[in-house]
């Protein structure tokens, strides 16, 4: 499980992460791009960064995606509700998906272990990785210059998260 | 004796003939001491002999019961007398002889004038209670209050005579109109135009005034807040869900000219460096919605008028710029006759357009008609209740804004520019949708309108543009574009992910068509959201240019869509007439076709956390179709909000809200002053116990924000540290820099210095485009640039009123200072912002001298507990809290030191004298009373717990440096602990910053105005 998360962009994502420490509200924390290559082209005086949503997809209702503000325990707390279901075990999920971007990945693989590890055998994890495109908008300072938009890609994990009959 | 009961007695009194008086309380006590008085002696003597213990056994009986049996019979019932009525006989009775026998006639003629004024008494009840509130609790029942019957026999009639007289106070109701009578259509649209003739109704208000708290604003009925318990409820739906707002009481102004003489005048009203302006590429293009501060022609950055929206209308031969252009400015309405006024003065429109002018005829007509058909109708309408079986028209609905009068022009023409001005208020609905859902409402509300397929009856259908626009084959590939971008939509999961202010023209069918049956909730479909490249185009570049053409800037089909809308009757008999019930109504041609316009509305877009929050669509309607979309809405799951949710969604966007947060304009200070005296009422109508004595608390201005108390005494204030720092060590740039700053250093300068204001003024603009210049010139930051004109400058920003700093050259700066900044974290921030200077003492004094009395709209966010309200206190920490804070991780922030209340005397002493002159009043002839009187009361009324007279000093008031108010404060839902936005002084702010160390830079306290409990926060500008 662990090697799969250095795949696709790694290495630019993990330096970049450094910086992003600061928590986002919203579900997913996305880290920067490195400043070098933004600053090449653009002159601060004549651009400010805006950075967009990334795009999402709807949510079910046992997709969980993790960020940096909310507390660890809090999130691990909801995802063993989900997999537990209520008090007699009504509609408890078979399996929850965790989803994690930029610097959540580690806690989204940190949350996934955890639940595995407090299950005796019973839970199974299975990661997926990705690429997400996020939209910077730059805002320009002027009225001549048209504002303009730019694709970062990011990675992301999807940890699967289910339960096997144990053997 | 006290007032009050010497009151009482004398009302008691009233009905009492003289000669006979009916003793109250204090008399009948003072007689019965009396009489023990009279009879001890007389015990004393006949108990002698007997011994101590049964001594005082006997002093309990009646002294009565020892006398002679002879005697017995007057003496018992003069007892019996006193005991009854405690007549005022006591003293003489025990003192005079008793008589051995009395006379019964005698005696009954004697008493004939008491019983008689005791009877009238017993008739005549003294209080003004009802009868019925006079029985005992126990013999009262639920019908007595209207059935006299059930009250006790003897009531019976002082009741009836009651019940009379209320019915005859009670105001008449209208013979003609029974309850039938005026719920009947006609009546009651009659009673609805007369009651909108004042203030403007909405569209949707009968819908609102069932649900909500409605207030009169701004000459608007509005809705201000649900009547159910829903704050966290329509958070959620913000955030979560959909809430929807009627937004139809913004004004808009329409421009129409050449585009250059419109930039060219408007360029006058705003400046580059708030901002961009009317000319940015995007929002010329027609592209996007564009945002702007406007201000009084050539004044930035004083004389600010408020904040607009525009959108222009997109050119459909780009490139050609002498076709005429069309711009809509959407405004508050509290802000709308000043801009108004400026604009026409700008663009010099003077001559107010007559309905003969072709252009703007069709606009005028429509809206005269809509005035002078009315009375004629209700003559009519006269006449045929009179039964001359006439055929009239019916009763027309106000449509649009039903105030105007149609003597009043409200388009005007410039001869020299050719621009025309046109006042749009009311023509339009604008409703607006914020959170995530509002792409799922939308696409499933709304129906793009079929295309016309050659019909037969081409003529007979009232919507003849529709048709015309679908011979077009051009036109009908744009609105297949339209239609496919709008589908796009669905697929799209939160609003924020759109570039911000994208605008999208839409021609939608009737959305009363496919109303669902029960109200449901739109949620989004996944199979929509595929991640295909069209989305990831309409992500990245918006809409395209085309994609905007929407027929609503066009007023002539505007007009006929609203005059040929099918009534709701007409429709629900339609349906009713369909042979499946339930199944979907198919209009075919007749279905109305309804040019819509969709302007993305951006969430939050600054600072670092909640991005995109409050995000959403506004939907732009031709007027008469509000409700025909409204419920379509609703009924797809939104939750409808009022002016209180408006507040609540701009104070967790953190931006401002029009007009309270805007203290340098008119309407602004307006609101201030009217929220002042509210809250001034509300206060005085508490008993003083029951409320806070502000006083005491060191609260010198609860109610409002004296900002020009507070930039003047930060002024004086910062002066006097740099004279004093100056004449400690004359430094050589301190020094320098102190020369400039000479002139305006004596403050009875100013007031003489007011008068070369004219002169000075031409100066104004000039100086922000100077400001700037340096800024770009000195990147390197430390160095300070002096322009050789700086005194003059200087002298035209020192009698300045003041004014809230928007230059983001400047905000950007400072909000780079506020953070605290560790070592690691500046070199970081030092990379990024090369234009941004080190903060320094020279680089603050520049800005200080530049503008010193501007505000810095600013927010601030809680470390720990507290929750801040309105006109909290914005203040300095003091060294030692800040040494606190750094040692105990959990210290919760000083409190404030009990203030003395230096009114309090005085109230007393003024309360004195008044109950004295009352005294004197009623013992002197009233006239004279009247003279005595009205000193007292022309003199200002003290209120206990308020501070009366000049204020003193607001900053150094209290025991912490005061350094602004907040304006919005709460606990914010959204981060989940206390936020505040509000102003603080420029000057005091960078006196503050350059003074404390880097660690902990930005840490003010927070202090409400009823509570002694500084909290800590940390400020943040957020550009």
């Amino acid at each position: 499980m662990a090697r799969a998360w250095p795949r696709g962009t790694g290495a630019r994502a993990y330096s970049a992460a450094r910086s992003g420490s600061r928590s986002r509200a919203h579900s997913m924390a996305e880290n920067r791009e490195p400043r070098g290559v933004v600053e090449a082209e653009l002159d601060p005086v004549e651009y400010t960064l805006r950075k967009r949503l990334p795009h999402r997809l709807p949510r079910r209702p046992n997709d969980i995606y993790v960020n940096m503000k909310t507390d660890f325990k809090a999130q691990l707390a909801r995802c063993q509700k989900l997999l537990d279901g209520g008090t007699r075990g009504q509609n408890a999920c078979t399996e929850i998906y965790i989803h994690g971007l930029g610097l959540a990945i580690n806690r989204a693989i940190n949350i996934a272990l955890q639940l595995q590890a407090g299950s005796f055998g019973s839970l199974q994890v299975a990661a997926n990785t990705s690429t997400v495109e996020l939209v910077d908008e730059l805002e320009p300072e002027t009225d001549t210059r048209e504002p303009l938009t730019r694709i970062r890609n990011n990675s992301a994990i999807h940890i699967r998260v289910f339960r096997v009959t144990p053997k | 004796m006290s007032n009050a009961k010497e009151r009482k007695h004398a009302k008691k009194m009233r009905n009492q003939p003289t000669n006979v008086t009916l003793s109250s309380g204090f008399v009948a006590d003072r007689g019965v001491k009396h009489r023990n008085r009279g009879g001890k002696p007389f015990q004393a003597q006949r108990q002698e002999p007997h011994y101590g213990t049964s001594r005082q056994r006997q002093t309990k009986m009646t002294p009565h019961s020892l006398l002679e049996p002879d005697v017995n019979e007057p003496s018992s019932s003069k007892v019996m007398f006193k005991k009854k009525g405690g007549w005022k006989a006591g003293p003489e009775g025990t003192s005079q002889e008793i008589p051995k026998y009395i006379t019964a006639s005698t005696f009954a003629q004697a008493r004939a004038a008491e019983i008689s004024a005791m009877l009238k008494a017993v008739t005549q009840k003294s209080s003004n209670s009802l009868v019925f509130q006079t029985l005992p609790r126990h013999m009262r029942r639920r019908a007595m209050s209207h059935n006299v019957k059930r009250l006790p026999r003897r009531l019976q009639e002082i009741a009836q005579k009651e019940a009379e007289k209320a019915v005859h106070q009670k105001k008449e109701h209208s013979k003609n109109k029974c309850h039938k009578a005026r719920r009947c259509h006609i009546n009651r649209m009659l009673e609805f135009n007369r009651r909108q003739k004042k203030n403007i109704w909405l569209e949707t208000h009968i819908w609102h005034a069932k649900r909500f708290h409605m207030v009169k604003k701004w000459g608007y009925c509005l809705g201000e807040r649900p009547t159910a318990k829903s704050h966290r409820a329509c958070y959620r739906a913000m955030t979560q869900h959909c809430l929807l707002q009627d937004l139809s009481y913004y004004c808009c102004l329409e421009l129409k000219g050449r585009e250059e003489e419109i930039l060219k005048a408007l360029s006058q009203m705003c400046s580059i460096d708030t901002g961009l302006t009317f000319a940015a590429v995007h929002c010329l293009s027609g592209k996007r919605q564009g945002s702007v501060m406007l201000y009084r022609a050539n004044k930035y950055p004083r004389e600010m008028l408020g904040p607009v929206t525009f959108i222009w209308k997109s050119e459909m031969i780009p490139g050609d710029t002498s076709e005429s252009r069309q711009l809509w400015i959407w405004l508050h309405p509290a802000v709308k006759q000043d801009i108004l006024e400026e604009i026409k003065a700008v663009c010099q429109c003077t001559e107010p357009i007559k309905s003969t002018v072709c252009i703007p005829e069709l606009l005028t007509s429509s809206q005269e008609k809509n005035h002078t058909e009315l009375p004629d109708e209700k003559i009519g309408k006269k006449r045929k209740r009179k039964g001359d079986g006439e055929n009239t028209k019916p009763i027309k609905k106000v449509v649009g804004d039903g105030t105007r009068d149609p003597c009043q022009p409200y388009s005007w023409i410039s001869p020299a520019t050719g621009i025309i001005i046109s006042d749009l208020t009311m023509e339009m609905n604008r409703f607006r949708l914020i959170g995530p859902l509002s792409h799922s409402i939308l696409t499933e509300a709304l129906k793009v309108a079929s295309v016309h397929t050659g019909g037969e009856d081409a003529e007979k259908t009232p919507h003849r543009w529709w048709i015309e626009t679908c011979e077009n084959p051009g036109s009908i590939s744009l609105h297949r574009r339209q239609e496919a971008v709008f589908e796009l939509l669905g697929g799209i999961t939160s609003p924020a992910e759109i570039p911000a202010g994208t605008i999208l023209g839409l021609t939608v069918g009737d959305p009363r068509v496919n109303l669902p049956q029960k109200k449901s909730k739109a949620l989004s479909n996944p199979e929509k959201c595929q991640d295909n490249e069209k989305v990831r185009q309409l992500l990245l570049e918006g809409v395209p240019v085309e994609c905007t053409h929407s027929f609503i800037w066009n007023q002539d089909i505007c007009k006929s869509v609203t005059e040929n809308k099918i009534s709701d009757q007409d429709l629900n008999r339609k349906r009713s007439e369909l042979l499946v019930p339930g199944s979907q109504l198919v209009l075919g041609p007749h279905e109305s076709k309804i040019p819509i316009l969709l302007i993305q509305q951006p969430g939050k877009m600054t600072g670092e956390d909640q991005l995109g929050w409050g995000s959403g669509w506004d939907v732009l309607l031709p007027k008469g179709w509000g409700m025909a979309f409204w419920i379509p809405f609703i009924y797809r799951g939104a939750r409808v909000g009022g002016l209180k949710e408006a507040a609540v969604h701009s104070q967790y966007k953190r931006s401002p809200n029009i007009p309270g947060d805007f203290p340098d304009c008119p309407a602004g200070i307006l609101f201030a002053e009217e929220q002042a005296k509210t809250l001034l009422e509300k206060y005085k109508r508490r008993p003083p116990a029951k409320r806070p004595n502000y006083v005491k608390l060191g609260t010198v201005a609860p109610f409002c924000c004296p900002w020009e108390h507070l930039t003047q005494d930060w002024e004086s204030r910062v002066q006097a540290q740099e004279e004093s720092s100056a004449a400690s060590s004359p430094n050589g740039e301190e020094t320098d820099l102190r020369r400039h700053m000479v002139p305006c250093v004596p403050t009875p300068e100013k007031t003489h210095q007011l008068s070369n204001e004219v002169g000075t003024s031409v100066n104004d603009p000039r100086e922000p485009e100077e400001v700037m210049d340096t800024d770009c010139q000195d990147q390197a930051g430390t160095k300070m640039v002096m322009y050789p004109d700086a005194g003059e400058n200087h002298v035209a920003a020192a009698n300045s009123q003041l004014f809230v700093l928007r230059s983001r050259k400047l905000l950007k700066q400072l909000s780079a200072w506020c953070g605290p900044c560790s070592e690691e974290s500046r070199a970081a921030r030092r990379a990024p912002g090369r234009g941004q200077q080190e903060l320094t003492r020279e680089a603050c004094l520049s800005i200080m001298d530049h503008f010193p009395r501007a505000l810095v709209w600013v927010s601030l966010s809680l470390l720990r507990k507290g929750s801040p309200e309105p006109h909290t206190m914005i203040c300095v920490p003091a060294k030692e809290d800040l040494l606190q804070l750094s040692q105990d991780q959990h210290y919760c922030g000083p409190q404030e030191a009990k203030h003395s209340d230096l009114f309090k005397r005085k109230i007393l002493k003024q309360k004195e004298k008044k109950k004295l002159e009352k005294r004197q009043n009623r013992g002197c002839a009233t006239s004279e009373g009247l003279g005595a009187g009205d000193p007292a009361t022309g003199q200002e009324a003290l209120t206990l717990g308020l501070w009366s007279g000049p204020l003193p000093r607001v900053t150094s008031h209290c025991s912490r440096v005061l350094l602004g108010f907040v304006t919005q404060g709460d606990f914010s839902m959204a981060v989940g602990h206390g936020e505040a936005l509000g102003f603080v002084s420029l000057t005091g702010l960078l006196d503050m910053l350059s003074s404390q160390p880097p660690a902990q830079r930005g840490l003010v306290l927070l202090r409400p105005p009823a509570s002694v409990q500084y909290r800590f926060s940390r400020v943040a500008i957020e550009v």
